[in-house]
């Protein structure tokens, strides 16, 4: 089934909610999966797996600390990119001046709407780089390598590259593919934002109960 | 948006102007986007066809309406239905309805066509592609619907009297846009120049719903009685808007939308703001002013609600309009800065629905002040969409101190101030608004109380001793969501309502109004604190009529018939 892009951001930001993220984070989420799908890749599967291994989890286990200077792991062992692209876009203007190291990390693809992101907010190219695969960013997002949907890498490192960054690029795609079970699971996590129905708030809640045979 | 020369009245503080009170008293103007609308169908000689009119004497059938501008055409394509009584409602919750519809971009095939009648009356159970643009339905007025298939299949016209009283033949619900049920993403057409303002495509959708609904309820008539029935006279027939039914899925878009709401205030301000900034007004504008003044009157006297709150709102409205036009007997409005000075009396004589009637007055003699700020309507959401984590932690604590000052007073604990509590039912996904302190809801709270987020935020703000925003929210990403609304807020003034939304006293209706009214929408009618019935397109020219008839100038009734 074709998606539009705005549902695969809405269902997203909902599902990434759902599994416990803030909700400024799962609006973050919802423009990661929209913009990956947009570059052609699959952004929604690659985060219901995501929000499936992490479900549960605390995010403080989750989150960055510089373990020394320039390398940021997780608490917990393994950095969640959700988080960590929004720490990484936050310090935009330090990844420019210099290179900087994450250590493992699940689903390391929904980084890089982030460090896109981060790329265009100062106004240089930023190269990243795992299990063999090198991304530039903010460029019209070169790739190398096959590495790109690895569920996980073990180190990531992101440097500043010396090419200005040029307008944003044009949306690629503007209609997205999702399997079924993709759909389902990130539509599970969605549901638990969702209160339950009761007749009282169905009647009060919406605030009808009038005629509309007038 | 730039200043124009010479601008000495700068525009109002959005601490004033973004009060729910206030937003919620706001009247159609040139800026509404029906307006900015028929205004570019008649500029640029837009036509209009039939290709398909395929009907029974039933009512049950498909048509197709196109509209062929100067790059591209769209066609409305209209699924009329036979609906029982018992299965008319106006709620998200109903599944099936008198009529449905979806903008199709371009002119269909018979194949789109059949794809769409498997899907489009089925609404939100359906599905819709990247060449649809919009989804929407509509319900007749039954008592109007009948009277006139009734007396124009004896070849009479119908009561005046009973079209005033409701003013429409159907009443549409949902219109969807923006990607919804699988139809094109705005990204998809936001660079046509037709689409650049805002809500564009539903306003076409709209526009020529009217023309079907219009062109049905005639058809009705002759089907039943072929030798007797006659159309509607032209006149009375531009009597007859198309209605529209609107809860609570309104209001939150408001707030998820801050850039998008800032530009449409901003717009509205900066014309004020130039307008009152004229040094003297000619008497032919003065002239103008006066008569859209009087029209105003019978815009308001025509307007009825049996809700205890818009009744008062009216009355009150009604007597500005007399005040007003009284005054204007009394001052010269040529000389020395007369609109400025109008508007400070207006600040001291007229309730708050007056004021704002008066802001969408004064725009109307000056179209070459306002008309070109529609163009500033549309937003780059993006553009400033992004948290700045290198923002020093006391610039976000004087952003929040500024934009929220009025929230940091408010006693949080107490439970009037945050009695209400706004979710999403597992049913149907609608938005609702709930007792807090009454329904076990907590754990499902949509963001959607700026005010209440930025006092937790600014709590956490005057005891943490990190140096810059990304610091902060590395450590207190819950309050991710009310930085980023601060930012903004920062950048665009208008861009957050400046009121608590989760108050035991909060009228969501004032959200939908401030919305509706930038769409155009008239004769705003509240059903409850968060529900309303509208009016969209009254007086308007049909779309064979625009050329003839101003496609500008129809927001207010006329003086005399035809005339003006």
């Amino acid at each position: 089934m074709s998606w539009s892009l705005n549902e695969i951001e809405t269902l997203s930001r909902k599902a990434a909610r759902g599994a416990g993220l803030s909700w400024g984070l799962a609006e973050e989420a919802g423009k990661a999966a929209r913009w990956l799908t947009a570059a052609g890749l699959p952004g929604p599967q690659v985060l219901a797996d995501l929000l499936t291994r992490n479900d549960g989890a605390e995010y403080e286990a989750l989150c960055p600390m510089e373990a020394e200077e320039g390398t940021w792991v997780a608490k917990g062992g393994t950095l969640c990119p959700l988080i960590s692209g929004a720490v990484l876009c936050d310090n935009a203007q330090r990844l420019q001046q210099g290179k900087v190291s994450l250590g493992r990390t699940a689903a390391p693809m929904l980084l890089l709407p982030y460090l896109d992101a981060a790329a265009r907010q100062c106004g240089t190219a930023l190269t990243v780089q795992w299990n063999g695969t090198t991304i530039t960013l903010g460029n019209a997002a070169q790739t190398t390598g096959n590495g790109l949907d690895a569920p996980m890498a073990e180190k990531i490192t992101i440097s500043p590259t010396p090419v200005a960054c040029p307008a944003p690029p044009v949306a690629r795609r503007n209609r997205g593919d999702m399997p079924a079970d993709v759909a389902r699971r990130l539509t599970a996590f969605a549901e638990r934002t969702y209160a339950p129905e009761t007749e009282e708030s169905r009647l009060s809640g919406a605030g009808a109960g009038l005629t509309d045979n007038d | 948006m730039e200043k124009s020369a010479g601008q000495t009245v700068s525009p109002r503080d959005p601490n004033h102007v973004m009060q729910l009170h206030r937003l919620g008293a706001f009247h159609q103007s040139r800026l509404s986007f029906m307006r900015i609308l028929l205004r570019r169908l008649q500029g640029e000689v837009w036509t209009f066809d039939r290709p398909v009119f395929d009907i029974d004497a039933r009512g049950v059938g498909r048509a197709v309406y196109s509209a062929h501008g100067p790059d591209r055409s769209y066609s409305l394509v209209a699924f009329a239905n036979d609906l029982p009584p018992e299965k008319r409602s106006d709620r998200v919750i109903a599944t099936e309805w008198d009529a449905t519809f979806t903008l199709f971009d371009g002119v269909p095939t018979t194949e789109d066509l059949d794809r769409l009648q498997d899907n489009v009356p089925r609404q939100e159970a359906g599905r819709i592609s990247e060449k649809e643009l919009s989804l929407s339905r509509a319900n007749r007025s039954v008592r109007l619907w009948d009277h006139v298939v009734e007396c124009l299949s004896h070849g009479r016209q119908p009561d005046r009297q009973k079209v005033a009283d409701v003013g429409y033949l159907m009443r549409t619900t949902a219109v969807y846009g923006s990607g919804k049920f699988g139809a094109a993403d705005r990204d998809m057409t936001s660079d046509r120049p037709e689409f650049l303002a805002p809500f564009q495509v539903e306003m076409l959708s709209v526009f020529l719903t009217r023309a079907f609904v219009m062109d049905l309820v005639e058809h009705m008539a002759s089907m039943r009685a072929p030798d007797t029935a006659v159309p509607l006279d032209p006149d009375l027939r531009r009597r007859f808007g198309i209605g529209n039914s609107t809860g609570l899925g309104m209001a939150p878009f408001l707030l998820n939308h801050p850039a998008l709401l800032n530009n449409w205030i901003a717009a509205r301000e900066e014309a004020l703001a130039r307008i009152r900034s004229l040094e003297t007004a000619h008497a032919p504008e003065v002239e103008t002013f006066r008569r859209f003044a009087l029209r105003a009157r019978l815009h308001a006297e025509e307007w009825t609600s049996d809700h205890p709150v818009q009744i008062e709102k009216l009355a009150a409205l009604r007597h500005d309009t007399a005040t007003l036009l009284a005054h204007l007997d009394t001052v010269d409005l040529t000389a020395d800065m007369p609109w400025n000075r109008l508007w400070l009396w207006s600040e001291i004589a007229l309730s708050v629905e007056g004021q704002e009637l008066l802001a969408s007055l004064l725009m109307e003699p000056y179209p070459h002040l306002v008309d070109d700020l529609a163009t500033c309507m549309a937003a780059d959401e993006p553009a400033t969409w992004r948290i700045n984590g290198a923002m020093p932690l006391d610039d976000l604590r004087a952003l929040v101190e500024d934009i929220y000052g009025w929230a940091l007073g408010i006693d949080w604990t107490a439970h009037k101030a945050q009695a209400r509590i706004w979710y999403t039912s597992e049913a149907k996904l609608e938005p609702r608004l709930g007792e807090r302190f009454e329904e076990d809801l907590d754990a499902y709270e949509q963001p959607l109380c700026p005010g209440r987020d930025a006092a937790r935020m600014y709590t956490d703000l005057q005891t943490s001793d990190e140096a810059t925003v990304a610091g902060f929210l590395m450590r207190h990403p819950e309050h991710r969501h009310v930085a980023r609304r601060a930012q903004i807020a920062g950048r665009l003034p208008y861009a957050e309502i400046r009121d608590n939304t989760i108050d035991a006293t909060v009228m969501p209706i004032d959200m939908l109004r401030l919305k509706l009214s930038f769409f155009g929408a008239c004769h705003f009618d509240p059903r409850s604190d968060r529900w309303v019935r509208i009016n969209m397109y009254q007086h308007a020219p049909f779309p064979h009529e625009l050329g003839e008839r101003s496609g500008d100038d129809w927001a207010y009734p006329f003086l005399t018939e035809g005339v003006v």
